[in-house]
């Protein structure tokens, strides 16, 4: 099913973020080297960087792309206070450095005193808008009034949170029926147990934005928030990187309830709760359709999440980070229920019905020389609590995976050692 | 005691023996043109010291030749605000300037050689090594920053520790003991002085987010997860449990900790394998998918073999239900519908209720219309004998013959295989079995088992004396004698002439449930391939919010003509105005390169025609390619043709055109 294909990536630091392009075949990485890095699909698949340059003076914490209408255009926030803007220039095409692309910054949002730590564009129909979040705990939310001017930015809002903010998403939904929305997470590990998430919505009459919502269940630190692509639902769905994954739907009340003017009242209902990554989830991350959920945590894996027809969410599958065999004595999935989820009852019945229902695809050996490292390993889903046997199983398949380490073989080799590109 | 001004030279006093007697003063440095920011003695080194200087220089000099310094070089981009002496390194020398960065410099060496360069966020004010920790020194910043940060200088982009007391610019930092690690004494503008822990201190490493995920288009995953989390298991135990108790963690950041090395991050893109592509069924779905331009039972048809070709069943299924309610030969027309819903509902039965066990949320309300469809069963006897006649007309206009009604109609009980486009009953029969999954089956017989409307409903159509006997016998009692297979039923039932009106709410809630479930693209395909028969039921909020998804969808794809296909198929204002906005082409003329004015392919200017193809000279007339950087042009396909070959414009210009 799923190919691991490995990057030298070549950051000389932690990687905090990965963001493709609308259309897939970009990629952008951002790192505490205080650099960023594009990456462009070639024909046969392979990830060339046609860019690195330095964006800040600290740590980028998020990368993040626009709307290509409005061209080919990276925010970043970092460490250093700021965020920025970045736009691509795509030399003459008698340049002699064909194929190495040129990232100019366009504008540095410095209104932040503390370090900004999650930005976000808006969805296209809003216009050209951006909204970045800082550790202070102000949500900020910028517009270019005129499209074709990137280097122009007037901050159109400020939202207190209360709480050092990590996370931010906005709803995508296009319908006019949607007003905008962004939802907040903040990582504030203080003891005391206020909620961690908070929704606010744009209100048309006072042309602010104002509180919707707050998940009062929420109480830990929350890593990334993401709402769902839209895509015509009626409802929105956000998933949640806490302690453990969390998916909430928000049903809107019709209007015709509310008191009308007031901010959209909601029905709010977690539909899933996994802690299979058994510690911090660090991203949540949904497919384009909004149908699955891919989280990673601190246990190096990626899981895949999915409904069923009757909105059961259960585990589709498990990708080891490095893309290297789960290694035989692996405890993943009998630790798991000792742990003890905060919903046994779903979880069980979800673990009971899904078991067994994907498999291990064939595996043939890597082809030599080919980058085609290695076959991730789709593992069937965390047994049920007594899963010896399934256990079992899982060993035997991943023992005849023991060829040699496929990720040394292509780091030996750097992908693009190309110069630093120091962006203007 | 060594003392410097911004004046033109360093002052030189020393006091030897810790006395108050003032022993001699000398003056180091003549004819310096710069002002000094700093000087610090040598810790190892008596006789050395360093100072610094706002261009950007550092000078080491020995107090024994005080004429010219020993060393001299440039250590800073702007002014050299500090220098700190290694405590344990005799040949390191820490500086800080305003261009934000500390460096360390090996001056044993010949050459001043630069071992480490840490960038911070703001000019650096103060530099401390911390003692009994090699590799740790603290900063903090003259403006705008008003933090300290402990940095390791072997990581240097990440501050080991921060501390965040002061509220207002930070003027001096100090060690509190030489050999003691743990207390840091600053001095701030906001009056305060703080002594702070090292323990206490926030640690932006443990904050950062150490993995990157992002769903790509296609169902590839991309993913960056720091090394030590996705390294075999040996040498992430430890670690892992740590990160379970963020208590231990947090202390241990001690002296003694050995350094684990510059964190650096695996990166991987998980990528479906070729042609397993997740998301290939939605833009072969979208590319295959006819939505205008024939009748409305051969796109449905066609739009069901596509879905089922793709191995989506139920959405085949759909289709083909559509196709049912909407194009049964027994088409009710429009002006006759307040007439024949009540028996429709009676007939409709059964198939609405295949129609909700297959592809909705069951208990969608089919108990309340059962119990009403028994009681209109008897009654509609009389309508169906005119609908009969009605739907001779309607046959008619679509088919050859004016007996075909009558053909058609005997058709399914002489297994007569007509070519007509309308559905043919004997190959639905065969057709159905093969996507009825097995379990969705064994309910929906149960439930027509259970319910007698069917029969009671064929028991009356048989005594009615308006029905013709051969009729009646060729809708009734197929289903009977074929022991209640659901197709049978809903075959002889859409016989009896259904208003597809009874079926909207039916549709529309389908439709909803498909956008629901994330699959906008068979709600918005529906709504345009069924058109004003559904419309009306769906708010036009919905389907306008249904449009600009499947749009957006679409242009992730790059499915430029299906995305205009579907605007221009659109029926909301809102959306079909999207494909007129922006249509104007600002064109040069290939010949004088100038902009060329509204008035057609001829420029004003020159007077030569703007639309001659490069390669053959001739006028294009259709697709026009050009290069906007020369402004020449042609045909699409011999500029495509041309450029395989050359990349040179063919007009001969020289310019290097780019075709992409």
């Amino acid at each position: 099913m799923f190919v691991a294909r490995s990057i030298a990536a070549d950051h000389k630091d932690l990687i905090h973020d990965v963001s493709f392009d609308f259309h897939g075949r970009r990629m952008a990485t951002c790192s505490s080297d205080q650099s960023v890095k594009v990456w462009d699909k070639s024909e046969s698949g392979d990830w060339h960087c046609t860019a690195s340059w330095k964006t800040h003076s600290g740590s980028v914490w998020r990368v993040t792309w626009a709307h290509p209408e409005f061209g080919q255009v990276l925010a970043s926030c970092s460490f250093d206070r700021t965020a920025a803007v970045w736009e691509e220039i795509v030399g003459e095409s008698n340049d002699k450095l064909r194929g190495q692309s040129h990232w100019v910054k366009r504008t540095t949002l410095v209104d932040s005193r503390t370090s900004v730590t999650d930005v976000k564009f808006a969805p296209k129909h809003m216009g050209l808008m951006l909204a970045t979040c800082s550790a202070d705990g102000i949500v900020r939310i910028y517009e270019a009034p005129d499209v074709m001017n990137l280097s122009q930015w007037s901050l159109q809002h400020e939202i207190s949170c209360k709480l050092s903010c990590s996370c931010i998403s906005w709803n995508p939904s296009s319908s006019r029926a949607h007003s905008p929305m962004i939802a907040v997470g903040s990582d504030d590990s203080s003891p005391n147990a206020m909620a961690k998430v908070q929704i606010f919505e744009y209100n048309e009459n006072t042309r602010k934005y104002a509180k919707a919502e707050t998940l009062l269940t929420v109480t830990d630190p929350v890593h990334d928030i993401a709402f769902a692509p839209n895509l015509g639902r009626s409802f929105h769905i956000l998933a949640i990187a806490t302690k453990d994954v969390r998916i909430f739907t928000l049903k809107p009340v019709r209007k015709e309830l509310t008191s009308s003017g007031g901010p959209t009242k909601f029905e709010i209902h977690i539909v899933a709760q996994f802690d299979n990554h058994n510690s911090q989830v660090w991203r949540v991350s949904w497919n384009i359709t909004g149908t699955v959920l891919a989280s990673s945590g601190d246990d190096g894996c990626v899981r895949l999440w999915k409904a069923n027809y009757m909105d059961n969410w259960k585990c589709t599958g498990i990708l080891k980070g490095n893309g290297s065999p789960v290694n035989g004595s692996s405890q993943q999935g009998n630790s798991n229920p000792s742990l003890g989820s905060n919903i046994p009852n779903l979880q069980n019945s979800l673990n009971g019905s899904s078991a067994g229902r994907y498999f291990f695809p064939p595996l043939d050996s890597p082809r030599a020389g080919s980058r085609w490292s290695s076959y991730a390993q789709l593992l069937p889903p965390p047994p049920p609590p007594p899963p010896p046997l399934i256990e079992h199983s899982c060993d035997a398949d991943t023992a005849s995976l023991q060829y040699p380490h496929p990720r040394r073989r292509s780091l030996s080799r750097p992908l693009n050692p190309l110069p630093e590109n120091e962006g203007v | 005691m060594l003392c410097a001004s911004k004046a033109l030279r360093c002052a030189l006093r020393e006091l030897p023996g810790g006395g108050a007697r003032r022993a001699g003063t000398g003056r180091v440095g003549g004819g310096q043109s710069e002002s000094v920011r700093d000087v610090q003695f040598s810790i190892r080194d008596y006789f050395t010291f360093a100072s610094t200087f706002e261009n950007g220089n550092v000078q080491l000099w020995d107090i024994r030749r005080p004429d010219r310094c020993e060393r001299m070089f440039t250590a800073h981009n702007g002014p050299v605000f500090c220098c700190d002496w290694h405590p344990e390194d005799r040949g390191w020398l820490a500086t800080g300037g305003r261009d934000k960065m500390v460096k360390v410099w090996d001056m044993t060496t010949h050459r001043a050689k630069e071992v480490h360069c840490v960038q911070t966020i703001a000019s650096v004010a103060r530099v401390k090594w911390r003692p009994e920790c090699r590799h740790h020194l603290a900063t903090c910043s003259m403006m705008v920053d008003h933090n300290i940060y402990v940095w390791d200088v072997r990581r240097p982009f990440v501050p080991a520790a921060m501390f965040e007391e002061h509220r207002d610019v930070t003027t001096g930092i100090a060690w509190r003991h030489p050999h003691d690690p743990s207390f840091l004494l600053s001095g701030s503008k906001d009056s305060t002085l703080c002594q702070h822990l090292f323990r206490d201190a926030s640690q932006p490493v443990e904050r950062a987010n150490p993995e990157g995920l992002c769903y790509g288009l296609f169902g590839d995953l991309a993913f960056a997860a720091k090394e030590s989390l996705v390294a075999t298991e040996s040498g992430r135990k430890p670690y892992t449990g740590d990160r379970r108790h963020p208590i231990f963690f947090k202390r241990k950041l001690d002296p003694a900790e050995p350094f684990s090395g510059l964190a650096s991050s695996a990166l991987s893109v998980f990528e479906m394998e070729p042609g397993s592509s997740s998301m290939s069924w939605f833009v072969d779905t979208a590319e295959r998918y006819a939505l205008a331009g024939r009748p409305l039972a051969e796109l449905c048809d066609h739009n069901a073999k596509v879905a089922r070709d793709l191995g989506r069943n139920q959405v085949a299924q759909t289709w083909t239900m559509l196709r049912i309610i909407y194009c049964s030969p027994g088409l009710v027309p429009t002006t006759n519908l307040n007439h024949s819903v009540g028996k429709g509902s009676s007939c409709g039965l059964p198939l609405m209720n295949s129609f909700n066990l297959k592809d909705m949320a069951p208990g969608l309300g089919s108990e309340t219309r059962l119990d009403r469809s028994k009681g209109d069963a008897r009654s509609d006897t009389v309508l169906l004998d005119s609908s009969a006649t009605l739907i001779t007309n309607e046959d008619n206009e679509e088919t050859e013959g004016s007996d075909v009604p009558a053909d058609y109609l005997l058709g399914d009980v002489e297994g007569e295989d007509d070519e007509l486009y309308l559905l043919d009953p004997e190959h639905a029969h065969s057709e159905e079995p093969e996507y009825v999954l097995p379990q969705e089956a064994f309910p929906l017989r149960h439930e027509i088992v259970d319910t007698p409307p069917g029969p009671e409903h064929l028991q009356d159509k048989a005594d009615s004396p308006h029905v013709s006997g051969n009729e009646a016998d060729a809708a009734s009692l197929v289903p009977v004698d074929s022991s209640f297979s659901l197709i049978s039923v809903s075959h002889a039932l859409y016989d009896s002439r259904l208003p597809p009106d009874f079926f909207s709410a039916l549709v529309c809630d389908m439709l909803r449930f498909y956008a629901e479930q994330g699959d906008v693209q068979m709600a918005v395909s529906v709504l345009i391939v069924l058109g004003e028969r559904v419309r009306k039921d769906i708010d036009e909020q919905t389907q306008e919010h249904w449009y600009t998804s499947y749009i957006d969808l679409l242009q992730r794809f790059c499915l430029w003509n299906v995305s205009n296909q579907v605007v221009k198929l659109s029926t909301s204002r809102a959306i079909s105005c999207l494909n007129q906005a922006s249509t104007t082409l600002h064109v040069n003329c290939s010949h004088c390169k100038r902009p060329m004015s509204s008035r057609g392919w001829v420029c004003d200017r020159c007077h030569h025609c703007a639309s001659m193809c490069a390669v053959c000279h001739h006028v294009v007339k259709g697709l026009f390619v050009w290069c906007q950087g020369c402004s020449h042009g042609g045909h699409l396909q011999h500029i495509m043709k041309w450029l395989e070959g050359s990349s040179h414009c063919p007009a001969g210009c020289g310019h290097l055109c780019e075709y992409s």
